[in-house]
């Protein structure tokens, strides 16, 4: 499957920790330029034809995510409570196989605007929160935006949506073709004077890149793509990487502590091998792309005499400011079949309540999608006033191809409290202590998800729905997109990692994934996790050529 | 191999006609390969679980006839028609093997219950249906009931190598057709979809 190996006693240029969304890409970007690369992955490597239309699996027994039962979390909502393990899935779920998150995504890439890097200055301060600028702009990171348009391969329409933010290039593949959700969330929004577009996917939806267009086969989110026409890290950045000849992806590789010398530089990682025995790879530099969840929890288990509070962490800042992307919708059920069980999920986007009006009264804005879920998932829950057993429960489930969801993403506000650290007593299945996630929404994000969910409504009834079921916005207790964990920033004091993704505390060591974001976004991450991969994958090459690592 | 299943017929026809003749004749033999590990159609060769190996007979009868209420049968077939009841067997003996001592108890405690109300000399799943629906109506909110229901719809609609989903029921009840490739329309409304007209003041530009 791959040719380079290293030994672990010999000391290669970078280890990355994670092959997913950033990991992949810093990978290839430094393999590319001559530097010898040791990915390690916590899961295993999957071949495509081992990735199954299996929702029961993918989506009730961990099939291919961080499982409850073998990589346990503990919750709570204030900092006074004790955390306790929660039934069903962990509260951050991401995938643990080679490829990451990015094996299972459901390929929704939206840019940020030029407003998500200076809401701090523009709208802050938020009581209760720390809404703070980037300390790089949109123009800084828009030639990487259009870099993982074409080196990963993404689809769309460019200029489509009158609120794009600029662009450099188009995109590489046209978009993919519309659903019936599309066309009617389209037709909704027109209506009301709204502007919805194409949705920009990291799906191909022509042959790309020696990879073909999309199947259709209707399961993208949670899932893998078995014809990797998704443009997930496994398929696109990873076998490039690996053709370099410098770089090893080891998979069921389960890095728990980065070691450390006198000197205060990271000297490679400490991990439990297939076989659980424990091992040491020695690098020159180390890189942790492992996701917001995974990365703090690794610095924070770092810990050292010279570094008591886990490693990088003078700020204080590391694991805190979890976000998530809060967000409200409706389902809506149609005279006619939409059939939505087929074909790629998202094919309508909207950006019209993309930025925050302070008109409305609180903080907050994002996009609208039309969606669909797979038919497992879907039949668990009835609306309001439907049966939940017996033949009224049967007519609801024949429903199923008449449905529809609009869904909004949205803002979530950083919280100092909002955070990932260790829990005291839980320690997962090999023995390492295990993470503790304690959320609470900001006021703002539930005004903002409530606010969503009667536009959702609008758009729907504009639409002609026979009838809307509007979701109910509850408490937060977990998520996918994890972000703002170790927050970029200029001020050491303040943040965990520099504008290269350079840790502020040690020198030789980088983060980058959705930990580095230091605002969540509109609800699709991922696009600017990989920007930030190929800038930081880029500059951190160039300090290793100049020696200046 | 050398003789394609149905389902992979299906597959490569429709694969011609979304990916270039090029790149089909180059790569077919894997993507067809992962066609057959989806878990549809003719591609799983292993056969369902269609015995019981964890609940007892006079058990699976009593779940079975709740599971027919849940979601019954009549002019189209139910839970029990798609043997849902295998589903939940093989569930609680193996990977929600956790909930098995608790959905025990919980059964017990709905068959005293039952026995309470209408007699010890026949189970619930010997009473008249009227009986049964009322009885059910009683315990609708208690976590054995939740439980058991859940574990009805996902019997239901899981792949059928669970051991529920007989004969697609559980898909062919929802509108789910059985193949894991489409192609556009997908639905009644894209069938006359004129096209995305640009919104004045704005430039859409292609590769």
């Amino acid at each position: 499957m791959q040719g380079k190996m290293y030994k672990t006693s010999e000391t290669v240029d970078f280890i990355v920790v994670g092959s997913g969304a950033a990991g992949g890409i810093v990978a290839r970007e430094l393999a590319r330029a001559g530097n010898s690369v040791v990915v390690m992955e916590q899961g295993p490597r999957m071949a495509p034809e081992d990735f199954e239309h299996d929702e029961l699996k993918y989506r009730y027994l961990s099939g291919i995510t961080n499982n409850p039962a073998t990589n346990p979390q503990t919750f709570r909502n204030d900092p006074g409570q004790t955390a306790q393990r929660t039934a069903g899935r962990n509260p951050l779920t991401y995938a643990r196989v080679v490829g990451g998150s990015s094996a299972h995504f459901n390929a929704n890439f939206w840019r940020l605007h030029e407003i998500d890097f200076i809401e701090g200055s523009r709208l802050g301060p938020i009581a209760g929160a720390s809404l703070v600028d980037w300390p790089i702009t949109y123009a800084e990171l828009e030639p990487y935006y259009t870099k993982v348009e074409w080196e990963v391969g993404v689809s769309g329409l460019a200029g489509a949506s009158p609120f794009d933010p600029p662009r450099s290039k188009p995109y590489p593949m046209p978009p993919l073709p519309v659903k019936s959700s599309g066309v009617l969330f389209e037709r909704g929004a027109r209506k009301l004077g709204l502007h919805p577009f194409p949705a920009p996917m990291a799906i191909n939806s022509v042959e790309y890149k020696n990879r073909p267009a999309c199947i259709q086969c209707g399961l993208c989110g949670g899932f893998a793509c078995e014809v990797m026409a998704k443009s997930s890290s496994v398929w696109t950045v990873i076998p490039e990487a690996e053709a370099t000849k410098r770089c090893e992806v080891r998979a069921d590789s389960y890095v728990f502590r980065i070691g450390m010398n006198r000197a205060g530089r990271a000297t490679g990682v400490h991990y439990y091998d297939r076989d659980r025995k424990e091992q040491f790879q020695n690098a020159r530099a180390v890189v942790v792309c492992a996701n917001g969840s995974e990365t703090p929890k690794l610095l924070l288990n770092s810990a050292t005499n010279a570094f008591p509070q886990g490693l990088a962490n003078s700020s204080g800042a590391v694991g805190r400011y979890l976000m998530f992307n809060k967000g409200g919708g409706v389902a809506a059920r149609f005279e006619h079949q939409l059939n939505e069980y087929k074909g790629a999920n998202v094919t309508r986007v909207m950006h019209d309540f993309y930025d925050s009006d302070p008109k409305r009264g609180f903080y907050g804005g994002g996009g609208f999608d039309a969606r669909s879920g797979g038919p497992l998932t879907w039949g668990q829950d009835v609306p309001k006033g439907t049966p939940n057993w017996g033949s009224g429960f049967k007519e609801y489930l024949e429903s199923y191809t008449y449905w529809m969801t609009v869904s909004g993403h949205g803002t979530s506000l950083a919280v100092e409290t909002n955070r990932v650290d260790i829990d005291p007593d839980l320690k997962d299945d090999w023995g390492v202590p295990a993470m503790r996630v304690t959320y609470k929404d900001h006021p703002d994000d539930v005004k903002h998800a409530q606010w969503q969910v009667e536009r959702g409504a609008e758009i729907m009834d504009a639409a002609g729905a026979k009838e809307i079921v509007p979701r109910e916005i509850g408490a937060a207790s977990g998520g996918v997109h994890l972000l703002g964990t170790c927050r970029m920033g200029n001020d050491p004091a303040t943040s965990v990692v520099d504008k290269y993704n350079r840790t502020h505390d040690v020198r030789n060591l980088f983060l980058c994934d959705g930990s580095s974001m230091v605002t969540s976004g509109r609800g699709q991450p991922t696009q600017t996790i990989e920007a930030l991969a190929f800038r930081a994958g880029e500059f951190i090459a160039k300090f290793a050529k100049a020696n200046e690592i | 191999m050398e003789h394609p299943s149905p389902s992979r017929r299906k597959f490569l026809a429709a694969i011609g006609n979304l990916a270039s003749v090029s790149w089909v004749s180059m790569n077919w033999p894997q993507i067809a390969v992962a066609a057959q590990h989806m878990g549809h159609g003719t591609a799983d060769t292993s056969a369902p679980p269609a015995t019981l190996s964890t609940l007892s007979a006079a058990e699976a009868a009593e779940i079975d006839a709740i599971a027919n209420q849940i979601v019954p049968g009549g002019a189209t077939p139910g839970a029990r028609e798609a043997r849902v009841i295998y589903f939940i067997d093989n569930a609680l003996g193996s990977f929600f093997a956790a909930q098995l001592p608790s959905f025990r108890q919980g059964l017990a405690d709905f068959e005293r219950g039952y026995a309470a109300r209408h007699g010890a000399g026949k189970p619930f799943s010997a009473a008249p249906e009227a009986q049964q629906i009322s009885w059910l109506t009683e315990i609708e909110k208690t976590p054995f009931f939740m439980a058991v229901r859940r574990l009805v719809v996902l019997g239901l609609i899981a792949l059928p190598k669970y051991g529920g989903n007989h004969n697609d029921v559980g898909w062919n009840m929802l509108g789910v057709e059985d193949s894991h490739v489409w192609a556009p329309p997908f639905g009644y409304y894209d069938r006359d979809y004129a096209g995305f007209v640009p919104y004045p003041g704005t430039k859409p530009y292609t590769a």
